[in-house]
């Protein structure tokens, strides 16, 4: 039961993550379009979120459990502000991220960082630690990996297809976000309670 | 040493040399925002865009006489004269093949015509294969057309939207916070001209959001090919929807008169689609699913 719990909150990460991005499309686009550049900056921002927060969690996930759990709840509680912050004040910093910079690109590259950067990548850092979880379940490391990884995926996926062809066509981008928060905060919880459960790795 | 004095000259000749094509031909294009054909067929060329429906004409120019409306909603893009009939600055978002422009700075060749176009390539071969050629007074820049609107400190007599991809809408250019930047830079008197597909249930979408800016929109029902053009002032009065409060607009400047009959357009004049209109949906910056509604397709069109 708690492995079903488990891999179905991974699988809501993945949704959080990537819907995350088509939502973020949907605020930047009154500010800055939807030309490619829009695309480039946006796609280039999530993947580096990915790349980043892939080694904190591999870099969390080393440190004894006492020290681990304290990362963990910090990591959520960074991802949960940041995304209160794009919820509540995501469109006003925007209007004033245009109004100060003229030249569009670095207003994307800031409006990217400044609003999108910081949660997907600590959303992006608990990917590790499921691996580590099950890890120390008594499943094989490279399988592990495997299996995290390619759930998470089938949730990018999942969050993907259900922002664009469920979501977006019948809600307003404000109301989805206040969605992304409320689904963050308790799969966070969720998961931060399940990998405390976590058995300690045996020395070596 | 012949040789020598002749190479600059040839190495100047050779991009014009590649850019005038001549002949019947048809030519693709895959560009960073569309899918583009262009297609001469004696002395006339098309520019379209592939989309899922196909392909749309994006512009045509008849090379013999350039003034020639040869796109009919690019005829009915002149309804804004019976509205503010000396336009001296106009603001066009989408460039297309520029089928409007020829005939526009012949008329008005004292007015200036901004034109924001978001692709290069569209604007590239404008130039060299529909001839178009930009001026001081008929400048192209190339950027997202609500970016420019927004930076944009000027105000204008008309502002003309016509920006497609393809057969493919931009969202940000159809939401109620748009039209109301572009209210804002409308001048006193000053009309926005906005090209719209009447097709689909985006249509009522795009009139409901319109009329939430605008308090007079007057609809022009382009003959074959669904477009219908809106003309909507910022004003409540004087009442402008009704057609007997229109100018006659007598006295066309003359490179106007044989290119357009102001009488034609007037006859396109269709009602406002009050029952549709009242059951669409408005379109916001935070709730415009652009892509789905224009999808759906209208059950009657004729309304």
């Amino acid at each position: 039961m708690t492995l079903l719990a488990f891999h179905s909150l991974v699988v809501v990460l993945g949704i959080l993550s990537m819907g995350f991005q088509l939502l973020a499309s949907r605020l930047l686009n009154p500010h800055f379009g939807s030309s490619i550049i829009v695309w480039a900056w946006l796609i280039s921002t999530f993947l580096a979120a990915f790349s980043l927060g892939s080694m904190l969690g591999g870099w969390m996930s080393a440190q004894p459990r006492s020290q681990r759990s304290r990362w963990q709840i910090s990591a959520a509680s960074l991802a949960v502000l940041t995304l209160a912050f794009t919820a509540f004040f995501g469109r006003g910093t925007l209007d004033h991220i245009e109004l100060a910079f003229s030249e569009p690109g670095t207003g994307l590259l800031v409006s990217c960082f400044g609003l999108f950067f910081v949660p997907v990548t600590m959303l992006s850092s608990f990917g590790p630690q499921c691996v580590q979880y099950l890890a120390a379940r008594g499943t094989a490391p490279g399988a592990a990996s495997g299996v995290i990884y390619g759930i998470s995926t089938v949730g990018n996926i999942a969050g993907v297809m259900l922002t664009a062809f469920a979501l977006i066509p019948h809600f307003p981008v404000s109301t989805l976000l206040y969605l992304w928060l409320a689904v963050a905060i308790l799969s966070l919880a969720g998961l931060i309670a399940i990998l405390r459960t976590a058995p300690e790795p045996a020395a070596t | 040493m012949k040789i020598r004095h002749f190479l600059p000259l040839a190495l100047f000749s050779l991009p014009l040399l590649a850019a005038e094509k001549t002949g019947d031909y048809v030519e693709s294009f895959d560009t960073t925002y569309n899918s583009l054909t262009v297609e001469r067929q004696g002395s006339v060329v098309e520019l379209r865009a592939r989309s899922r429906r196909g392909e749309f004409i994006e512009s045509a120019v008849d090379l013999n006489d350039p003034l020639k409306l040869v796109v009919a909603y690019t005829r009915t893009l002149y309804a804004g004269l019976f509205f503010q009939p000396k336009p001296q600055r106009v603001l066009m978002v989408g460039l297309g093949g520029a089928g409007f422009h020829r005939l526009f700075a012949a008329a008005y060749p004292q007015a200036f015509l901004q034109t924001v176009e978001l692709d290069p390539k569209v604007l590239e071969l404008t130039q060299t294969r529909l001839g178009f050629r930009p001026t001081d007074r008929t400048p192209v820049t190339t950027m997202d057309g609500r970016l420019y609107v927004k930076r944009s400190t000027q105000k204008w007599d008309w502002i003309i939207l016509d920006a497609f991809r393809g057969g493919f809408v931009p969202p940000h250019l159809k939401t109620q916070e748009f039209y109301r930047e572009c209210a804002g830079q409308l001048a006193d008197g000053g009309v926005f001209i906005t090209n719209l597909h009447a097709t689909t249930e985006l249509y009522y979408a795009d009139l409901k959001t319109l009329s939430s800016v605008f308090p007079q929109v007057v609809l022009f029902g382009t003959a074959g090919r669904g477009n219908v053009i809106a003309c909507a002032v910022k004003y409540k009065a004087p009442a402008v929807t009704d057609p007997a409060a229109w100018p006659a607009v007598s006295g066309l400047n003359p490179p106007l008169q044989g290119h357009l009959d102001l009488a034609d357009i007037r006859a396109e004049h269709i009602v406002w689609p009050t029952a549709k209109v009242a059951q669409a949906q408005l379109l916001t910056d935070d709730f415009a699913p652009v892509e789905f509604l224009d999808v759906v397709k209208v059950n009657d069109t004729k309304e």
